[in-house]
């Protein structure tokens, strides 16, 4: 379970935001921690005081799954190197950015530029360079993966993650507020959720009402079925009560950016159970989606405690007369 | 207004300005992605996965590749990565070009080739989809196979001409 908690003691994402919170994020609050009124609010929304210390954990966690997807989970990029390019059918990006077809040389080298970036921005060296690299890198390998006529939908949070950590910069301080921290966790929380809300409304575009009364898991176990989703398929309406139980949840997704405490561990902890289940289910997992979701997490506990216990016992009480 | 408070780095407006103007782009690229854009757009695609409704009496396709090889064996060719480079939602993806275009396949044959230098080659392909009937939302009676492009190739040892 992710260590959300209900305290309220720092204003932060994930755990209260100063100024009360706003419908949509256009309306007026209070006065609120960046100034007051429509400026004000707009500014403790999209860019509220979030301490280093969860950049540090997001960036060490999020560029480390980044090796591990490009060496275990999004592999099929490199087996493209050797498909012969007329079967290659350019995404718009690529074409944009007149990116050639992949060949089995161009692969190999994103690959160990991506990996290598990446390890050196996980461990918080050249934040910026590092990190626009891998950011750049990543986009290729993953347009690369796209551009054979089959899109997935479970990268775009990650994606963002990449092209907004570098913006934050050094993260050595994970006491230090900063709402340039703020803006990239909020970028990411976002992202997110936008993967769940535009899911539920690309539903109702493509399949409309009847996609939550029809037969899509039927037809998704029936393709990649195992023991356990036959005996899903046995209990009648079962799968229907599924489906309208994932429209609803996707649809009420945004409340996610409101949410606080224990609320907000349970919506997250929902999503956890519910991609657990689509990937004992069809094998389905959304990885790239689900490391996102730490973004809705206090991760700066784990670099501030470690930090007050390793400091010298002065340089406490300096950082406490400081405070206040 | 915005002093720096103790502890509190701010955003200087211009920063908070760029940010703003990033963060609302992106978004109503992704929305407008999703409302009506198509996959080709990637960031901005709709987030479609699974997104299609299925009728409850409709069906279930699934798609395969048979190969003949040089040996005379049928087989299945196994469409992953390791495999041709190529998945089965990929091939599915392309399906109406092998079906206009039956001569795609010998690019199958030939990514084939290129990975397995040393297993009998393909000389004949067949894109095959399985129909189950759906009944009230229940699969009904055995999948009925279809086949829906065919293609020889010419030279089976060099399929597109490559792996000499």
């Amino acid at each position: 379970m992710l260590p959300v908690s209900s305290t309220t003691r720092r204003p932060a994402l994930g755990g209260t935001t100063a100024g009360g919170t706003t419908a949509g994020g256009t309306t007026a609050g209070g006065t609120t921690a960046g100034g007051t009124g429509r400026a004000g609010a707009w500014r403790s929304w999209w860019a509220p005081p979030v301490a280093l210390g969860r950049v540090a954990v997001l960036r060490f966690v999020l560029y480390a799954f980044v090796v591990l997807d490009a060496l275990h989970i999004t592999t099929w990029p490199l087996g493209h190197g050797d498909v012969p390019a007329v079967l290659y059918r350019p995404i718009l990006l690529r074409r944009l950015l007149d990116l050639p077809a992949p060949t089995e040389t161009s692969v190999r080298v994103v690959l160990v530029v991506l990996v290598l970036s990446a390890v050196v921005a996980a461990l918080g060296r050249l934040p910026r360079a590092a990190g626009w690299v891998c950011a750049a890198a990543y986009l290729e390998w993953i347009s690369n993966g796209f551009s054979y006529s089959k899109i997935d939908h479970d990268h775009v949070a990650l994606l963002v993650a990449l092209l907004v950590l570098p913006t934050v910069g050094a993260a050595r301080d994970p006491f230090l507020r900063s709402e340039a921290a703020g803006w990239a966790v909020r970028c990411v929380q976002v992202a997110a959720v936008c993967t769940y809300f535009l899911a539920a409304l690309a539903k109702m575009r493509f399949g409309g009402w009847d996609w939550a009364n029809g037969a899509i898991f039927t037809w998704a176990f029936s393709r990649r079925g195992s023991t356990l989703t036959d005996a899903l398929l046995a209990v009648p309406h079962l799968v229907v009560v599924m489906q309208w139980g994932v429209l609803v949840a996707e649809f009420l997704s945004p409340l996610m950016l409101w949410l606080r405490g224990r609320a907000l561990a349970a919506a997250v902890g929902f999503w956890l159970v519910f991609h657990l289940g689509t990937y004992l289910t069809i094998g389905i997992h959304f990885l790239p989606t689900v490391v996102c979701l730490l973004a809705f997490a206090p991760l700066e506990r784990l670099p501030q405690a470690w930090r007050a216990r390793t400091l010298p016992r002065s340089a406490r009480r300096d950082r406490a007369a400081a405070r206040g | 207004m915005l002093e720096p408070a103790a502890g509190i780095r701010r955003l200087p407006r211009a920063g908070l300005a760029w940010r703003s103007v990033a963060a609302v782009a992106f978004l109503g690229l992704l929305v407008l992605g999703t409302v009506q854009g198509n996959d080709d757009r990637w960031p901005f695609a709709p987030m479609s996965q699974y997104a299609f409704a299925v009728h409850l009496d409709g069906e279930v396709r699934s798609t395969r590749i048979e190969a003949v090889t040089t040996g005379g064996v049928r087989t299945v060719v196994p469409l992953t990565p390791g495999g041709v480079g190529l998945r089965r939602a990929e091939v599915e993806g392309q399906l109406q070009r092998f079906v206009d275009d039956p001569a795609l396949l010998e690019a199958v044959a030939a990514a084939y080739a290129q990975r397995h230098p040393g297993r009998a080659r393909y000389a004949h392909l067949e894109v095959h989809q399985d129909v189950t009937r759906l009944v009230g939302g229940e699969l009904t009676g055995a999948p009925r196979d279809v086949e829906l492009a065919a293609w020889d190739v010419a030279d089976p040892r060099h399929p597109l001409g490559c792996c000499r």
